[in-house]
């Protein structure tokens, strides 16, 4: 950039480029969509095929998996965090959003832990439709930060999900939160990722 | 017309293009800088200086992975500055 004498449209022009190119500095690359997208989907298939094929008693232990991708999850974000150059206002909203909905999804399944030991086994009818209601949040608030409109959708079609659920047989509503990943954390992911890459090539000129 | 003053420290190119996208995010590294305003290390390095002697920049320095770090933001300060700056602008442009 040379220094030349500047007129006040170009000192517009200036503010506007970089704001603009600022703005279009896409940090989201989807790694973590995928990565719990499909974990808890792989969770959600095998649990079910446990419980109808195997009829064991153990058939949620699977879901300890989970604790394991959590702990990937965060060995990934402090990397990430120490390769970024930038970080944006909307990043630290968007830790701020994925914090809350953990620490309210530990807070239910400790609430839920409640409710099976009032109730029995009759509280598997309260688990998933509430675990779909809460993927939907951060998703959709996701969705509306980064205006990607996939993921406002994806959350809208878990939030139903959570109402067709208690409809299906006690076995088959196992399946609801591997059907949420799909439409609210897999597909939007591998989107997200593509509009990643296509912004890394552009910054890359090829 | 009742014409502004223009801030001097602000009204020119680089250090403008600097303001102008450190506004936008809350931090940023000076590769950043460099690559988003494709000016040279030496110049860019001379403009920050004139910001933060100014008070309108912060600049940390600190090591990452044994590899020197500079990360820069914006102070309230330079907020105030940039805001007053574009609103004299405005005071140059046809109604």
């Amino acid at each position: 950039m040379q220094e030349e004498p500047m007129s006040g449209q170009d000192s517009l022009r200036i503010i506007e480029e970089m704001i603009n190119t600022a703005k279009s500095h896409f940090n989201e690359d989807g790694h973590l969509l995928l990565l719990w997208g499909w974990i808890v989907s792989f969770c959600s298939v095998t649990d079910y095929l446990v419980l109808r094929f195997a009829e064991v008693p153990w058939h949620s232990v699977v879901w300890l998996l989970t604790w394991v991708a959590l702990g990937y999850q965060f060995w990934y974000i402090r990397n990430k965090r120490r390769r970024r150059r930038v970080r944006t206002y909307t990043d630290d909203i968007l830790v701020a959003v994925w914090i809350a909905f953990v620490v309210a999804l530990l807070l239910v399944t400790v609430a839920l832990g409640n409710i099976y030991h009032a109730v029995g086994r009759d509280f598997y009818v309260f688990v998933n439709p509430i675990i779909l209601v809460l993927y939907g949040i951060p998703t959709f608030l996701c969705g509306t930060i980064l205006k990607f409109k996939p993921l406002v959708v994806g959350a809208i079609g878990c939030w139903i999900l959570s109402l067709v659920t208690p409809l299906l047989p006690d076995a088959e509503q196992l399946l609801m939160p591997a059907a949420g990943m799909l439409i609210a954390w897999i597909i939007p992911g591998y989107m997200v990722r593509a509009r990643y890459r296509q912004g890394e090539s552009l910054r890359h000129g090829l | 017309m009742d014409f502004k003053e223009l801030d001097p420290i602000l009204h020119s190119q680089l250090r403008l293009a600097i303001m102008s996208l450190l506004i936008s995010v809350k931090e940023a590294e000076f590769t950043f800088l460099k690559e988003k305003t494709s000016a040279t290390a030496g110049n860019l390095s001379v403009q920050l200086n004139k910001l933060k002697e100014a008070g309108y920049v912060e600049i940390v320095k600190q090591f990452k992975n044994n590899y020197p770090q500079t990360i820069c933001k914006v102070t309230p300060v330079g907020v105030d500055a940039f805001s007053a700056y574009v609103k004299a602008l405005q005071s140059y442009l046809p109604k």
